[in-house]
């Protein structure tokens, strides 16, 4: 009766921790750049017995988002794989799909967390900024065009070893590498890459794990009911 | 084995459907993972569980995700543990490391038909294993004959919710009536007991 009070309650540690993860793709589902995030559960084994579920970790979904016309007057989406590398408020490299960003004072773009992208400084005098697919960004001031900016799209083959931070934020790790170019990437100017979280995925996904919970919640009580039954085995 | 002792042995076999019901329940968001199903015979001292992995095919979940692979037949294709050893593996959400070759998600590199499997940016993975790129073969997986690859897909456990809650209830009302035996059989007994005391009195 234990091993299955102990196989029921692993049951629902996993579907709360599933929950949670279904919780935070649907509170990102508007956040430009965002990608949602799936766990993965395998069976606790003891030799060819499995005694219980645990959770193997949460890997990000690239899939890319879609991209959609915004107003923005510094808006990017990436067409393709790959990422905007920015400088974060302490120096680090950090990489983000978010392209929602927003002139400073000192002339650099920075996303809605503050951090600064890398390679573009806009002049003061520029009355309007255009970005090329390939990343090359010109200023229009009232003396002519000219390059102010080169954005590279940042590759990696193990994106899913990066290490997320607040959201749409991540961070090379040692098992990531370094980032290489994304050539065949298009920088969409004008547009941004919407959260590629389904809502109505995210729902079904929800009932399904509710129901996942209320099931093992059962096998707890029918464990905790054999129990007691065992205990009143010995009358008086 | 008196009554008592099957009625014990029918509580203890109980006790066993109900972990397995529990266990099966418990993975039934686990992706690859085969139930577990039991064999009970009676021998002379109680009743024997024969612990059976079910390998019917679990349901192919869509995931939109290219490199989650699951496979769809019995067979398997290799990976290499951390021994060096080429080892069998039903595939599940795989992923690039850092030198953009294929791995499991316990990080076993994917192998090809010569040592680790190199699945570039756009490359395919085709239904018979061939990983090709713009429309030409570059690598194959080793795949067991007979066995086809759905790339984009997980397969989902192989778990019946439904009947494993009726399990689970079966096994719950099969332990209250052996435990109700096994009162009757108690209750039987302590009478002849006071009986037979209140004769001699």
């Amino acid at each position: 009766m234990n091993r299955a009070l102990y196989a029921a309650a692993s049951g629902m540690a996993a579907q709360q921790l599933n929950l949670e993860t279904i919780a935070q793709n649907l509170a990102n589902a508007d956040v430009a750049g965002f990608k949602g995030s799936a766990m993965s559960f395998e069976d606790i084994a003891a030799g060819a017995q499995p005694l219980g579920v645990q959770s193997v970790g949460t890997h990000t979904l690239w899939k890319q988002g879609k991209l959609a016309r915004s107003d923005g007057a510094f808006d990017l989406a990436l067409d393709g794989p790959g990422f905007f590398r920015v400088t974060d408020d302490r120096g680090r490299h950090a990489f983000t799909r978010n392209g929602s960003f927003a002139r400073g004072a000192d002339g650099m773009l920075r996303t809605t967390q503050g951090c600064r992208l890398d390679g573009v400084r806009v002049p003061a005098d520029a009355l309007s900024v255009t970005v090329s697919e390939d990343g090359v960004v010109a200023a229009t001031t009232a003396k002519g065009t000219r390059t102010c900016g080169h954005i590279r799209v940042a590759f990696f083959h193990a994106p899913e070893r990066l290490r997320a931070e607040g959201g749409t934020l991540f961070y090379a790790t040692s098992a990531s590498g370094l980032p290489a170019s994304a050539a065949q990437t298009k920088i969409k100017f004008g547009m941004l890459e919407q959260s590629n979280v389904s809502i109505i995925e995210a729902m079904m996904q929800i009932m399904s794990a509710q129901r996942a919970y209320e099931a093992n919640a059962k096998g707890v009580q029918a464990a905790d009911e054999m129990m007691r039954i065992a205990d009143n085995l010995q009358r008086g | 084995m008196d009554g008592i002792g099957w009625a014990a042995a029918a509580m203890d076999g109980a006790r066993t459907r109900l972990e397995t019901a529990a266990v099966n329940l418990a993975n039934a968001s686990s992706d690859g993972f085969k139930g577990v199903r039991l064999r009970g015979r009676v021998v002379p001292d109680g009743l024997r569980f024969a612990r059976l992995r079910d390998a019917a095919q679990g349901a192919l979940r869509p995931t939109g995700r290219d490199l989650d692979v699951a496979l769809a037949g019995r067979g398997s294709f290799a990976v290499r543990d951390e021994h060096a050893k080429a080892v069998a593996s039903r595939g599940g959400a795989l992923q690039r490391d850092r030198h953009g070759r294929l791995c499991d998600a316990a990080g076993r590199v994917v192998l090809g038909m010569a040592g680790a499997l190199r699945v570039p940016e756009g490359a395919r993975l085709e239904p018979d294993g061939r990983v090709t790129l713009n429309g030409a073969p570059i690598d194959r997986l080793r795949l067991t004959p007979g066995t086809t690859v759905r790339s984009g897909f997980l397969e989902a456990a192989n778990v019946d919710a439904i009947g494993e809650m009726v399990d689970l209830l079966g096994a719950q009302r099969s332990f209250e009536s052996a435990e109700k035996t096994l009162a009757a059989i108690d209750q039987t007994r302590e009478r002849t007991v006071t009986q037979t005391a209140l004769v001699r009195a």
